[in-house]
């Protein structure tokens, strides 16, 4: 009795404090990019500071996905635990709001972002979740590419197809590995010391799984190639 | 960049609406100000508790409110939202968006009726913002003609309404047919609701979608199949809340009132913050004799209802018993005179129903005496006062009466209960059960016999006068069989088919169709979700004469349950 009266007193307060620490990241992230956002329009890409300021907004994007994947993953994504919460939602209502989160950070590294999605396609998915983890595949996308990232939607048979690809030099093959390792579904497979991508991985897979539709579930995998020759994220939701 | 995204073709204007944003923490209302202001946002007002924002909100009509759900001490965000839609501070077009710092068990929890209109979940950034805005905008158009129908309770028209909506926006399908198996829910039409539930799972497994055939199974009396179809719905999400609910009925219709417990007990773990939910489990403990348990449940009720307008007497009652089985009458005296001065207002039952729960503290207790003195101190108060509590509270009544030694005040109170219910079999045994306890079963079955005959004697004549075509004898007939029997259902349906068949044949008048809503919403209160209402209440709003501009109407929000 006193013992989980204790954890009680525990998750409330861990909780309470991850309240605080997103509010505190929210506002950090959102002063950043209203300078930004105020600054660029000049082009301004020629004064260090601004690049610097990029840099910045870039690592606070990290520092809050990571964040965001470690409490989820803390409250049990995947587990039956999770509030886990599917709507049916346009595609390109999805896509939308993927841009409108990267649109400061491409904007200040100078990269073109590239949507394509079918305007009449619906798909039944969790939102939010969705949403983060295709952001945070533009954000991981950000370090690979050279200039121009492309995001796709599309139907494919009885799944939906969401690609994230850039016209960089392709991802290395450690990363190709750990996808696949990701998308084998062997959860031991991703090495958390040795791999920064393997959360991200892990976590989308995670998400991914947890669509599931007559006996179907989602997938995750990486490759190189695409419409621009460089890295592929490819989230498959049935 | 470049974006081939197609805008919606209807632009909102963001610019011009009024805001409320509701958060505890300075930084995040800043945060959210600029967002909004980014929109061309003008007029935003900020709250930092949930007093606050209900000060505001008694004030200004904003078409927008971004509310906190966790706003420190006081009410939280669901409070405020309940309050708000109680107390007709917001415009039947008012978004409001609840924030949660995660994803909140409240969002999939499934009581629809007291949802907001989305949920955001932190950080919250400018473009999902608008994203949302505009999809829970739109949705409100959408849904804006079948609210009003649905507040005007003319389900049928509603259902109409849904149907056609749901070729023309495909985003709000799924919404749209879980209003439809609600509407047709309430208009006593379980296949129809079947039928929907089962469209909505040929796309996909919802859960509220499979919950709701549940309900329909557990209506219908299937309870295993009910009890089997909600345990596999907890399994597929177990903070599907509204499942551990109706699963907890399932185990109460079944008498297993352990598993009901059982089943209550959880569901108050995950979501420990519901008014009805944790009364349900009082009582339930209470039937028990888990007298711990109860005065846990009902202290809490008692607590989080400080904040809620969903607050209910019933805790503080519950309470009281709790005291008295613990031996504590006095105690409870003390809850029973708090009971009547926090609720004696709007609930005019509220001295009987707290003297009623004192007989029941002494009697348990064992201090026959007083217990015969709370009985003889009802018997004075409903001889006072010519009207009669609910059905429950009557048969709550009659027994502790019997049970105390008074003996004509409950015979009065059952035989109004017969003749009130002529036709309700179920609730007639009931009453007969109560006459057989107090060792009065012949004389109760003649008494019965009795009053099931006065009230058919009335119905008849009155369904006579209404087929022979005298339509003014009848509806004057009919007033005055509801002077007499006040409650009886089939008497007020008659009452109201009468006053529409009245102005089919002689015109609307204004009058007679006051008096129609006024005995059809009469007999919903009294039992909620009959096809004859729905029917009804359909009839009455086609012979509204044309072109009458409608008030507008808060929109759907139930009481507490």
């Amino acid at each position: 009795m006193d013992d989980t009266q204790h954890s009680q007193q525990l998750a409330l307060f861990l909780a309470s404090t991850a309240h605080d620490m997103k509010n505190s990241i929210s506002v950090l992230s959102g002063t950043l990019e209203r300078l930004l956002d105020g600054a660029s329009p000049q082009a301004g890409s020629a004064d260090p500071r601004l690049a610097q300021m990029a840099q910045m907004l870039y690592q606070t994007r990290r520092l809050n996905d990571n964040l965001m994947q470690l409490l989820a993953l803390y409250k049990k994504v995947g587990q039956p635990e999770y509030p886990f919460d599917v709507q049916p939602i346009p595609a390109s209502e999805l896509a939308e709001q993927v841009a409108s989160l990267g649109r400061v950070l491409l904007q200040s590294r100078g990269i073109v972002f590239d949507v394509e999605v079918d305007p009449d396609l619906i798909w039944h998915v969790d939102e939010d979740l969705i949403v983060g983890v295709v952001s945070h595949a533009v954000n991981n996308a950000v370090n690979y590419t050279h200039d121009r990232i492309r995001l796709a939607l599309r139907r494919d048979g009885e799944v939906l197809e969401i690609r994230v690809e850039d016209n960089g030099g392709g991802y290395p093959q450690a990363l190709l590995d750990a996808g696949a390792e990701a998308m084998s579904g062997i959860s031991s497979g991703v090495d958390f010391r040795t791999n920064s991508a393997g959360l991200g991985l892990y976590f989308a897979r995670e998400v991914a799984r947890m669509h599931r539709h007559r006996g179907r579930h989602g997938a995750v995998r990486l490759e190189n190639g695409g419409a621009f020759g460089g890295g592929c994220f490819i989230l498959t939701l049935p | 960049m470049n974006s081939p995204i197609e805008r919606k073709p209807e632009q909102i204007d963001w610019a011009s609406k009024n805001y409320l944003v509701v958060d505890d923490f300075i930084g995040v209302r800043q945060l959210l100000r600029e967002s909004l202001r980014s929109l061309g946002a003008r007029n935003i007002d900020q709250a930092a508790s949930g007093g606050e924002a209900i000060a505001l909100l008694a004030k200004t009509r904003y078409d927008v409110v971004l509310c906190d759900f966790n706003l420190g001490d006081g009410k939280n965000g669901q409070q405020v939202l309940e309050e708000a839609r109680a107390r007709h501070f917001l415009l039947p077009s008012s978004v409001w968006m609840m924030v949660s710092a995660e994803k909140s068990v409240e969002s999939v929890m499934g009581a629809a009726e007291h949802q907001p209109d989305a949920y955001l979940v932190k950080p919250i950034t400018e473009g999902v913002l608008l994203t949302r805005l505009n999809r829970a905008w739109h949705r409100k158009q959408v849904f804006r003609p079948i609210d009003q129908a649905y507040a005007e309770k003319d389900y049928l028209r509603a259902a109409r309404l849904c149907d056609e909506q749901i070729g023309a926006s495909r985003v709000h399908e799924i919404d749209l047919l879980r209003m439809k198996a609600r509407l047709m829910e309430k208009s006593g039409e379980p296949e129809k609701a079947r039928e929907t539930y089962e469209r909505v799972l040929s796309q996909r497994e919802y859960q509220w979608a499979r919950a709701g055939l549940a309900k329909i199974r557990m209506a219908n009396g299937e309870l295993e199949q009910a009890r089997q179809m909600f345990l596999g719905v907890i399994a597929e999400n177990r903070y599907y809340i509204d499942a551990y609910d109706q699963l907890a009925q399932v185990y109460q219709n079944m008498g297993k009132y352990d598993e009901a417990c059982t089943i209550l007990e959880r569901a108050t773990k995950l979501s420990p913050n519901s008014v009805p939910r944790q009364r349900n489990l009082g009582q339930v403990c209470l039937k028990l004799g888990n007298v711990a348990m109860a005065e846990r449940a009902f202290r809490k009720c008692i607590a989080i209802g400080e904040y809620s307008v969903r607050k209910t007497p019933d805790a503080y009652l519950g309470m009281a018993r709790v005291c008295g089985l613990k031996n504590d009458p006095k105690e409870a005296l003390v809850l029973l005179a708090a009971a009547q001065r926090e609720f004696g207002a709007e609930h005019p039952d509220m001295p009987l129903r707290a003297k009623i729960t004192e007989g029941l503290v002494y009697h348990e207790s064992g201090d026959y005496r007083h217990a015969r003195k709370a009985g003889d101190e009802l018997e004075v108060q409903l001889n006072a006062r010519p009207e009669r509590p609910d059905v429950p509270t009557c048969l709550e009544m009659a027994t502790l009466l019997f049970a105390v030694g008074v003996k004509d005040a409950p015979v009065e109170l059952l035989c109004y209960v017969a003749r009130n219910n002529h036709d309700n079999a179920v609730l007639l045994d009931e009453v007969q059960a109560i006459f057989e306890k107090a060792r009065m079963g012949e004389e109760g079955a003649a008494l019965i016999r009795a009053s099931k005959k006065e009230a058919s004697d009335l119905m008849n004549q009155g369904v006579l006068l209404w087929k022979t075509g005298k339509l003014d004898e009848a509806v004057a007939w009919m007033r005055s069989a509801r002077n007499k029997l006040p409650n009886n259902q089939r008497i007020l349906f008659n009452a109201a088919q009468v006053l529409v068949s009245h102005m089919k044949e002689k015109g609307h008048d204004e009058l007679l169709a006051a008096e129609a809503h006024e005995v059809l919403a009469h007999v919903d209160q009294l039992q909620p979700g009959q096809q004859r209402f729905a029917q009804l209440m359909e009839q009455l709003a086609a012979l509204a004469p044309k072109g009458e501009t409608v008030e507008e109407m808060p929109p759907p929000s139930e009481p507490a349950a």
